[in-house]
């Protein structure tokens, strides 16, 4: 199996948010609650010495995904052929019937409800569609400082390194994320 | 420029390119996928590099397009002005009501009492102002305003050093220098020519050493600078001149280049030695006003002089300020003394503009009845052709609102009784808001073009629906000037009863008896003309089919490279065909407060002004990511993002008992608005911002609960010309419970 991944240089990263807005527009999603790409900012030191950097936060597709482990009726799976971790809606209980249980075991927050009752889960899924017709995901296309970028793992990594931590992330060797970074050094 | 593969699987979907058009730094592709007449979804430049990749607002478009607060239908004020309350009439009915009151205006007044409040929200070359411009031309003419807000200082001074605005290199340049200083320039959110934070990014990835100079810790700052060095509002001016100070003592100037292509180096050198006015203008000086420590000063001078080729790109921002024209002009006197002009790596600072895509170099005058016979006004450089129209019947964009109330009894050129506004949100973007409210209630006609019901077109008498560019076709040069063009084809129908600024005033021409004036072409063989008269634009059709024409250049522009290979066969635009340190032109208007070598001036709501008693805190109204000055304010996919908030320094909020999160009121003389704060770091200590744009939103006591930055700011103009937007003084408190 080919595990797809992103690859987020986080040294270029303005913290423009171009690539959650196009992601909203391409996937037809409402301001609000729902967010598939998320951008923390990650604020250090006190004036006049100070870092920020910037994190896009998708979903990291892990190779050992805990909200597949986390739902009670399967309705959260990874693709066999790459490791791209979706959701189908039809099986989803909902997050008042489950509490949102993939969420509680998601230690980025990829898991996503709407404000309606009983909302289902939905979340960043690589961008599937654009993916099968060859193109890069929608964050990928959008991100004016070419600071993100997704594909098979490995060949992010032999690419762009295999950095697995950056500021405002941090590895798990139990889950995997697929994702691979440039990570912004806190001392400028 | 073809797609590689089809976008979309959807037969029905047809992809149209077009591009941004509104008054950011941008003017990027976009490409609206549109089903069944209703555009679903767009995407931005994915051809052939440099690719003009769309920031936020651009990808954010399409709520704006399908906006719930779209106008839809002519509209008529039944309330009082401001209130918001109007009914819906016919587009006949609105059109012969605008129509017969120019005319009664004209007949009872004279066309001076037209004032065309036009602004910059559209950037195509066929709509917007152009065509409402034109139209009140041919009806016998209008009062209108100079100094723009953006950038007239940093104008000013271009125009008195270099004479022409034409100073900037195109970006892939910055990747040729050795040192970068970005002073007050934060093009992460101001865009600043798409791919200017692409190249400052790869600059420092060449190892290419970058220093912020900032009152705030900016994302430009925090994503590209090495070293960020915080400075007091107001004072950019006096750490320059102390600059110039370090260079002379330690003899570290280009003397060949100075010799060679400047006038008035010594005159300058005096001044900031002291032999002027007994005060050397030492770092020490300048640590006293500016807070930075003189070593900073010291050491950022020895680096900059002694690294060459650098870059020291001074930003508008801090010329958006009283005495801002002394802050440009010190910069450009510095890219002169240390020969960073004209070669590859260095920059001239100035106004800016790389690739002259519309440039005018004509005379003077306007065509304008109004203005015919005026004298220039004596604050102007009227012998330098390419600046601000020197004209006298012209009213400083900052003294509208006064101009407005007190007419020709207070000194102005006209009694104005109408306005004619389009493309702007007048009295939220012009500063002192509450005045502009007062002037608009004065007033006995308003007419206002719109797409939203604004906080102005609440004043509006008649209100007339425009389309947005995805329904209609334009060109749009690009902003400073980057070697392209976007061609924004029509994507869609216009929606709801809304019509181009183009049809309405064809339609009003009818009815002023002018109808030729507009004629009759379709967008396309106007465009088309357009095209032909470029020289630049080989291809029509090609870049109409593809929505952007990249034009090619074999090496990065350089401002000013003739000037300095080549001197005798290319005199720099002055009047002494020189760099002018000293400027003549400047001397001969005989006022201290516009000096022919740059000074430093303190002036009023400075730091050092006795109202900071009263009102202690700097107010910065910079521009904010999520909005291109006022568009894209009532955009949700905007709104959610870094909500609009005042930034204030841990160290004032604590002092204030504020906390992050907690709802404030910040205020002077002028007003009050009421939003929360962002406690942060990131601003320097005495320092508050609230960026410019969010919509003005009183309640019955005046209070204003959008955060309209302009309630706060003074109208006031600059000598030169700067509209002060960055010099005003504020209190901060909590807001009163309940």
């Amino acid at each position: 199996m080919t595990q797809m991944g992103f690859y987020f240089d986080q040294t270029r990263c303005t913290g423009c948010y171009a690539c959650a807005v196009a992601c909203k527009d391409w996937h037809d999603i409402d301001a609000g609650p729902v967010n598939w790409m998320r951008v923390h900012i990650i604020e250090n030191g006190k004036f006049p010495n100070l870092s920020a950097a910037y994190l896009a936060s998708p979903c990291y597709h892990c190779a050992n995904p805990p909200c597949v482990l986390a739902c009670p009726v399967d309705a959260i799976t990874q693709r066999e052929s790459d490791g791209i971790v979706v959701v189908d809606q039809e099986k989803c209980l909902g997050n008042r019937e489950c509490r949102t249980l993939c969420l509680n075991a998601c230690p980025w927050k990829a898991p996503q409800f709407g404000p309606e009752e009983n909302a289902k889960m939905q979340k960043c899924d690589l961008c599937l569609e654009r993916l099968e017709r060859g193109q890069q995901p929608i964050c990928v296309e959008a991100c004016p400082m070419y600071a993100l970028d997704a594909g098979p793992l490995d060949k992010l990594k032999a690419k762009y390194g295999d950095a697995v931590e950056a500021e405002g992330f941090s590895y798990s060797a139990r889950f995997k994320p697929s994702v691979t970074f440039k990570p912004k050094p806190r001392e400028q | 420029m073809t797609e590689k593969k089809p976008i979309s699987s959807d037969d029905d979907v047809t992809i149209v390119p077009t591009g941004c058009c509104h008054d950011c730094g941008g003017r990027c592709v976009l490409k609206a996928h549109v089903k069944d007449g209703k555009i679903i979804r767009l995407e931005t430049d994915n051809g052939e590099e440099p690719q003009i990749r769309a920031c936020l607002r651009g990808r954010a478009y399409r709520q704006r397009v399908y906006s719930p607060d779209r106008l839809k239908y002519p509209l008529r004020r039944t309330g009082e002005r401001g209130q918001g309350q109007f009914e819906r009439i016919s587009w006949d009915e609105a059109l012969d009501i605008v129509a017969s009151e120019l005319v009664r205006i004209k007949e009872t007044y004279g066309n001076s009492a037209i004032l065309l409040a036009g602004g910059t929200g559209n950037q195509g070359m066929l709509h917007g102002v152009n065509p409402v411009g034109l139209m009140l031309l041919h009806f016998g003419g209008f009062t209108r305003t100079w100094g723009a807000a953006s950038y007239e200082g940093a104008l000013f001074a271009s125009m008195a050093t270099y004479g022409t605005i034409s100073t900037g290199n195109t970006r892939d340049d910055l990747l040729n220098s050795r040192l970068i200083i970005m002073w007050g320039w934060n093009p992460a959110n101001t865009i600043q020519d798409p791919g200017t934070s692409l190249h400052l990014a790869q600059a420092r990835e060449k190892g290419i050493k970058i220093v912020a100079v900032d009152p705030r810790y900016t994302d430009s700052a925090a994503t590209f600078a090495h070293q960020w060095i915080p400075i007091r509002p107001g004072t950019d001016t006096a750490m320059l001149i102390a600059m110039a100070y370090v260079i002379i003592v330690e003899n570290l100037q280009d003397q060949a280049f100075i010799d060679k292509h400047t006038v008035g180096f010594d005159k300058y050198k005096d001044y900031v030695l002291g032999k002027e006015d007994g005060i050397a203008k030492t770092p020490q000086w300048a640590e006293a006003i500016t807070t930075v420590p003189a070593e900073v000063i010291a050491n950022l001078t020895r680096e900059y002089a002694t690294t060459k080729p650098a870059a020291l790109i001074a930003g508008w921002g801090p010329a958006r300020a009283a005495m801002g024209e002394q802050y440009c002009r010190a910069a450009n006197v510095l890219t002169a003394m240390t020969g960073n002009i004209g070669i590859h790596g260095g920059y001239a600072s100035g106004f800016m503009r790389a690739y002259s895509s519309r440039e005018t170099r004509g005379p003077h005058g306007s065509g304008n009845p109004v203005e015919e016979g005026a004298p220039p006004r004596k604050d102007s450089l009227y012998k330098l052709r390419g600046g601000t129209n020197p004209n006298s019947a012209r009213i400083h964009s900052a003294k509208i609102f006064d101009a407005i109330l007190r007419g020709r009894a207070g000194g102005y050129p006209a009694d104005i009784k109408m306005a004619y506004v389009v493309a702007t949100n007048y009295i939220n973007q012009n500063p002192n808001t509450r005045r502009g409210v007062e002037a608009f209630k004065s007033l006995e006609f308003i007419v206002v073009h719109e797409q939203l019901m604004t906080p102005t077109a609440k004043f509006g008498d008649i209100v007339l629906p425009v389309n947005t560019f995805m329904e209609r076709s334009d060109i749009a040069p690009p902003w400073l000037g980057s070697p392209y063009y976007i061609y924004l084809n029509k994507a869609i129908d216009s929606l709801y009863e809304s019509k181009s600024d183009l049809e309405i005033c064809r339609e009003l021409s009818k009815r002023l008896g002018i109808p030729q004036t507009l004629g009759d072409e379709t967008e396309d063989e106007l465009l088309r003309a357009i095209a032909a008269t470029r020289g630049d634009i080989p291809d029509y059709e090609a870049m109409k089919r593809d929505g952007v024409l990249k034009i090619k250049t074999p090496e990065p522009i350089v401002s000013f490279k003739q000037q300095v290979e080549d001197p005798e066969n290319n005199p720099f635009p002055t009047l002494s065909g020189k760099v002018e340190i000293y400027c003549e032109h400047l001397a001969e208007m005989n006022n201290p407060t516009i000096p022919p070598i740059p000074n430093y001036i303190s002036h009023w709501e400075n730091y050092d002004d006795p109202l900071v008693t009263k009102y202690p805190l700097q107010l910065l109204t910079t521009h904010y990511k999520t909005r291109a000055h006022s568009t894209w304010h009532n955009v949700p996919w905007m709104r959610e993002l870094e909500p609009h908030s005042v930034w204030i320094n841990t160290a004032d909020a604590e002092a204030r008992s504020i906390k992050d999160g907690d709802l404030v009121d910040v205020y002077n003389e002028r007003g009050r608005i009421r939003i929360p704060a962002k406690v942060t770091e990131r601003i320097m200590p005495g320092v508050i911002n609230v960026s410019q744009g969010a919509w003005y939103e009183p309640d019955e006591k005046g209070v204003d609960h959008g955060g309209c930055a302009n309630v706060l700011t003074n109208d006031e103009q600059s000598p030169g010309g700067a509209v002060p937007m960055n010099t005003a003084l504020v209190q901060v408190e909590l807001a009163p419970q309940g």
